[in-house]
């Protein structure tokens, strides 16, 4: 049974601004030195050689290292996962959602066209899909409750993508961040990234968290003032100021990730 | 040249482009002319950097979509953003607004981007409000990164060669101009690849056969905001030659390719 609260007990987006008088200035020292620890770190486990196809490394790449068996990359944990992503697309830019379902659906389609992914959403029978709408309106609820207003002049940017190429391309960094709030151009750390996650929140989605922050940090050469995932299923929320302590964590990540998939080709 | 996307580095890129610019003659364009000619095609050939990076190889048909429409509508919202100052997101949604308004007076012809937006659901029109935002406020953050003047120019640059049936677009997104010269950037989504510099030629060549005077901007920067990287080329002869060469390859596998698939 899916409960739901009357009022949230926190606005996610005043959680992520905190107080902007007690921002740290930004930094832009960090990002060269957490590069080179990558780099370096490759190295070791790859050495110099090129390989046809690069090792990708993704959230997800960094969740299985972790659980065997996670519900969320089921098929339906995977769709029901897309459409909350869809969704706050939509609240990002003040857009009111009357069917949840419907309406993620029809940004998804819009979104990719036809995809391996959509096709298993289409071949769901009526009670599947039925049980995936009323998931997806609970889920859409706990979102729409906690999110709040999101106001226009925190420049939100919805599913902002990062691409990063290591080892003269033997390794590839890839991150979709759902939201993302804040201005670059100002002199105080004012950017803030927001993840949503349709699963209960566990060490998985605090590396998530982590490495949001360092492909932010690798992209703009600027690191983030907060990262924070939230969890539509349960409503918890964490939230991390980011420091160099945390980026680095992310790169041990990243090297560990990188060093399975090394040992497994 | 290839940089990191820091706000030192792009106002660096700018600040130390070449100061005097180089033009392109009458002599230029006629012998470009005569080479499309050369390579003729049964009808109308459209050209630009995408289409040089890809070596000629047909893209998927073209198609409204979200991603499609963000360019045009965050560009044309940080343009109004120039005159009338607001948040991104309502001078997206005006933007929007008078696309609609333009499909419902008649003014929009079928396939425009009007005519799709008028026939998109409410949720649709919700995420390319969405990307359209991303596109705006991504282009915003870069142009206030900016020491020099910029603006957002009204179009991309075309050039219509003469009798060969041929249309060349280059993207430009931001306009950085001195008395005597100009600098365009270019904005791309995704990282570089491997002809990202043949790419960004084609644009700079294009953009100095659209000028009236055929005067070639002194630097083309390319910039890729999810990669973070930055690749710049200077408007030299060299360039140029260079560019419209690549261009006239590119025409040419175009129409062997064609003629392998009518084979």
């Amino acid at each position: 049974m899916t409960t739901t609260l009357d009022s949230s007990p926190l606005s996610v987006v005043e959680a992520l601004r905190g107080d902007r008088s007690k921002r740290p200035l930004i930094d832009i020292a960090s990002a060269g030195g957490l590069r080179s620890l990558l780099e370096d770190g490759i190295f070791e486990i790859i050495g110099a050689q090129r390989l046809a196809t690069p090792l990708v490394v993704r959230t997800s790449s960094l969740h299985q290292r972790l659980a065997t068996i996670d519900l969320a990359m089921s098929t339906p944990g995977r769709i029901r996962g897309v459409l909350i992503g869809q969704l706050l697309r939509l609240l990002s830019v003040g857009m009111s959602i009357d069917h949840a379902f419907d309406d993620a659906v029809a940004t998804w389609r819009a979104e990719v066209g036809a995809n391996e992914l959509i096709q298993q959403l289409d071949a769901l029978d009526d009670d599947d899909r039925a049980r995936l709408a009323t998931d997806v309106a609970a889920h859409c609820v706990t979102l729409t409750r906690a999110l709040g207003e999101i106001p226009a002049r925190w420049m939100p940017r919805s599913a902002v993508r990062a691409t990063q190429r290591l080892a003269g391309g033997n390794v590839v960094l890839r991150d979709v961040v759902d939201l993302m709030i804040g201005a670059s151009t100002s002199d105080v750390a004012s950017i803030a990234l927001f993840d949503v996650t349709t699963s209960p929140l566990g060490e998985g989605a605090e590396r998530s968290m982590r490495f949001h922050a360092l492909m932010h940090t690798l992209r703009t050469s600027v690191m983030p003032l907060r990262t924070c995932t939230f969890s539509s299923a349960t409503g918890e929320m964490w939230i991390r100021d980011v420091d160099y302590e945390l980026l680095a964590r992310s790169v041990q990540d990243v090297l560990n990730s990188v060093r399975d998939q090394w040992s497994a080709k | 040249m290839h940089r990191r996307l820091t706000r030192s580095d792009l106002n660096e890129l700018v600040s130390a482009a070449p100061a005097a610019p180089v033009q392109l003659l009458d002599a230029h364009r006629a012998s470009l002319t005569t080479r499309f000619r050369a390579v003729s095609v049964p009808g109308h050939r459209r050209l630009d950097a995408w289409s040089v990076e890809r070596a000629g190889r047909s893209s998927n048909v073209f198609r409204w979509s979200p991603a499609t429409a963000r360019r045009v509508l965050g560009n044309a919202s940080l343009r109004r953003l120039a005159t009338q100052p607001a948040s991104v997101r309502d001078a997206v949604r005006d933007e929007l607004g008078d696309q609609m308004l333009r499909a419902a007076s008649g003014y929009s012809r079928s396939g425009s981007l009007s005519h799709w937006l008028a026939s998109a659901p409410h949720p649709v029109i919700g995420l390319v409000t969405a990307e359209a935002v991303n596109w705006a406020t991504q282009l915003q953050e870069i142009a206030e990164w900016l020491d020099a003047t910029w603006e957002v120019p009204t179009s991309d640059a075309y050039y219509d060669v003469a009798s060969a049936r041929t249309t060349l677009r280059a993207r430009r997104d931001l306009v950085v101009r001195t008395s005597e010269s100009r600098t365009i950037v270019r904005v791309r989504s995704g990282s570089p690849g491997k002809s990202a510099g043949p790419g960004l030629r084609a644009d700079l060549t294009i953009e100095a056969l659209a000028d009236h005077d055929g005067v070639a901007p002194v630097r083309y920067i390319g910039l890729w905001p999810e990669a973070g990287v930055c690749l710049s080329v200077d408007g030299t002869m060299s360039d140029l030659r260079s560019g419209a060469r690549d261009l006239v390859r590119t025409a040419v596998a175009q129409r062997r390719r064609g003629t392998l698939l009518a084979a």
